[in-house]
């Protein structure tokens, strides 16, 4: 009985193919459970991860935000060209505070418009990331910073332990952002699960109009949503120069497509109103599993963006599937219902 | 007297959008001292516009029928690069006019049809499967583009038989670029549809009521599929003129055409939401956005990196504005 409730959820599904993806590779190319591979893929997962958390709070409201990839650039190059300017040398997590009070603003528009306009918020983010953009490029005139303030240095320099693999002598080592990661995906599995607000975050993206009715305010929902994932964009924004000891312009590009498909293959339905952190985690650790190992697996980067295209369609379809076919039973079941009570009267 | 203000009211959009267009053009030409306002320039307008305006008229399209349309510049890259590949292949090596034009005509037809599987393969996952319009284009986007870098590895097509960039930089009469003509027939072809026909008639229902729609007793799987279908047709001649101004073909041509064609339908009145817009303002708007475009491209000190950030500015505010003047309109 316990696993046939467990087999109901998506996470499952997801999790199962992961293991049976990384024998695949480990079958074909003998090099995926060895040390250094591991370690890389957890330090791959850290900046993705942490965007998936805040934008799949944003997708749970029944919303899209395709501006966070460039929130975080903004705040990448803001707070570094701001240290840089300041010859800060200070303890580092003003840094990342500062980053994610820069997130927060702008993520705070991106959910006033959201809330005031009422217009698909696609299309709100849309003109926002353009603007975001193009204040990075035009105003700031970012495009590389190659070194880095001194406290930002310091923490690129840090690390928890470092592994070698004795068969192919590559090294890795495990960075100190791995905390960020875990706060995260901790901080949102809370506010989803436990609180009122993550309840209300679930019932704007079901049903705005009932959540209404039951007294939820479904604008600051909105305005909240936005202004978390803008947040968490801005921290991630930072936590990317930390991890790569640099600033580069294209460092996020395509983000928005593959952190979206990650949110969806891990339950999350794109209508609102579903999913969870967990399921998130797993379809970014999917994501990021099948990029870091094409070439593994003997499939050449060229045709890389053709398989996120495929693995979104296909994440998509089986969840647009499923629900239609609910619907499908849903109306059935009022029909048959109809019917028996005609019976009935008759 | 009194129909010219009847007529106002009931356009006011379009007068909003004139206003605009020569708002613009002055501030353009003071601000140039003349050198926008010149024959040369406009012929330059002329000849660039239809490029984003044909993606438009397709993202134009999909957000009437309730949807949005994501994928129409990866279609328009696709079936550039095929068509090139194809011209390169079939062109016989010392033809005559007649015979290019004739393989040219052949090549077009190619690329319509390419662009039209296209847009049935994102229509059917939106119509039949039931994904939101908004994630079934973006995935559909990736993977037409990544068949598109995929095949050409991400370098370009290049060496092509001339006459494709002939007939792009052609100008009827030596004033108008062919290209504008090319632009006229599909709007016109769009306007025709959407106004005259059941097929249009039906993408305004569809996107200003789905269920009413569907309990109408229409096939709503049909309508959808076919206004996708006709989006990447129009993408797909989008695709040609690129490859016809560039002389070559390219996985990132039009990349930089998205939000600007979204950007050309908001501020033609088209409602994201669905169910309204008119081909008049779209025509307005694109001459408008390029320019705009064009007028930067004047302005030595200002950077192609200003335009993103100028872009995103007048899209929020337009819509903005567009809000505004709608809650205005329904509090009368």
């Amino acid at each position: 009985m316990k696993i046939k409730e467990l087999l109901k959820h998506n996470e499952c599904y997801v999790a199962a193919i992961i293991i049976v993806l990384s024998f695949a590779i480990h079958i074909t190319s003998g090099q995926f459970f060895t040390a250094n591979n591991l370690v890389d893929l957890v330090r791959s997962l850290i900046v993705p991860g942490m965007m998936a958390s805040g934008l799949f709070m944003v997708i749970a409201s029944g919303n899209i935000d395709v501006s966070f990839p460039y929130t975080a650039m903004l705040c990448m190059f803001g707070v570094t060209k701001l240290f840089q300017m300041m010859h800060y040398e200070g303890p580092v997590i003003f840094g990342f505070l500062l980053a994610g009070l820069m997130g927060m603003l702008l993520g705070l528009i991106n959910g006033i418009l959201a809330a005031w306009l009422k217009l698909p918020t696609l299309i709100i983010t849309l003109g926002t990331c353009t603007i975001y953009l193009g204040f990075t490029q035009g105003v700031l005139k970012s495009s590389v910073i190659s070194v880095l303030p001194e406290p930002l240095a310091d923490m690129a320099a840090t690390n928890l332990f470092s592994v070698r693999s004795a068969s192919t002598n590559l090294g890795s080592s495990m960075p100190v952002s791995i905390f960020l990661l875990i706060a995260t995906l901790l901080l949102v599995g809370f506010i989803m699960k436990f609180t009122m607000l993550g309840r209300g975050i679930y019932a704007v993206g079901g049903d705005p109009v009932a959540a209404k009715r039951v007294g939820f305010h479904v604008s600051g929902i909105k305005i909240f949503v936005f202004t978390f994932c803008g947040f968490i964009g801005g921290i991630t924004g930072l936590t990317q120069v930390s991890l790569s000891g640099m600033c580069q312009i294209n460092f996020f590009d395509g983000y928005e497509m593959t952190i979206i498909a990650a949110v969806v293959l891990g339950g999350a339905s794109i209508a609102g109103g579903s999913g969870s952190v967990t399921g998130t985690f797993l379809g970014v650790l999917l994501m990021k599993l099948i990029s870091n190992n094409l070439i593994l697996l003997g499939i050449p980067t060229n045709w890389s963006k053709l398989m996120t295209g495929v693995l979104i369609i296909v994440g998509v379809s089986t969840s647009a599937y499923k629900m239609t076919a609910a619907e499908r039973k849903v109306t059935s079941n009022i029909l048959i219902c109809g019917d028996g009570k005609e019976a009935a009267d008759e | 007297m009194n129909r010219i203000t009847n007529y106002i009211q009931k356009e006011s959009n379009n007068v909003k959008l004139l206003l605009m267009l020569f708002l613009s053009l002055l501030v353009l030409t003071i601000a140039t001292k003349g050198q926008f306002f010149s024959l040369n320039q406009m012929q330059l307008v002329a000849y660039l516009f239809p490029e984003m305006g044909v993606l438009a008229l397709g993202m134009m399209l999909a957000m009437i029928s309730g949807g949005i349309d994501l994928s129409v510049v990866a279609v328009a890259d696709l079936t550039g690069i095929l068509s090139c590949m194809l011209l390169k292949m079939i062109m016989p090596a010392d033809a005559s006019l007649a015979t290019q034009i004739f393989v040219l005509l052949v090549i077009l037809l190619c690329s319509l049809a390419m662009g039209a599987m296209c847009g049935i393969f994102t229509g059917s996952l939106i119509a039949r499967i039931g994904i939101p319009a908004m994630v079934a284009t973006l995935g559909a986007s990736d993977i037409i583009l990544g068949l598109a870098v995929g095949i050409t590895n991400g370098s370009s097509v290049k060496e092509l038989p001339p006459i494709l960039n002939e007939v792009v930089n052609y100008r009827v009469f030596g004033v108008i670029p062919s290209t504008t003509l090319i632009f006229a027939a599909c709007a016109g072809v769009i306007a025709f549809l959407l106004n005259k026909t059941a097929l249009g008639f039906k993408i305004y229902m569809i996107g200003s009521n789905k269920d009413a729609f569907k309990y109408s007793g229409m096939d709503n799987k049909k309508i959808l599929t076919m206004t996708y279908m006709v989006s990447g047709m129009l993408a797909a001649v989008s695709g040609l003129l690129m490859c016809g101004h560039f002389n070559s073909a390219r996985s990132d041509f039009g990349k930089s055409y998205l939000t600007p064609s979204i950007l050309i339908c908001v501020l033609a009145g088209v409602n994201p939401n669905g169910g309204k817009g008119k081909m008049c303002g779209m025509v307005i708007a694109v001459i408008i956005l390029q320019m705009l475009s064009s007028g930067f491209a004047l302005f030595r000190n200002i950077s192609d990196y200003y335009k993103n950030l100028i872009w995103g500015l007048v899209l929020i505010l337009v819509m903005i504005v567009n809000v505004v003047s709608e809650k205005k309109k329904t509090a009368k």
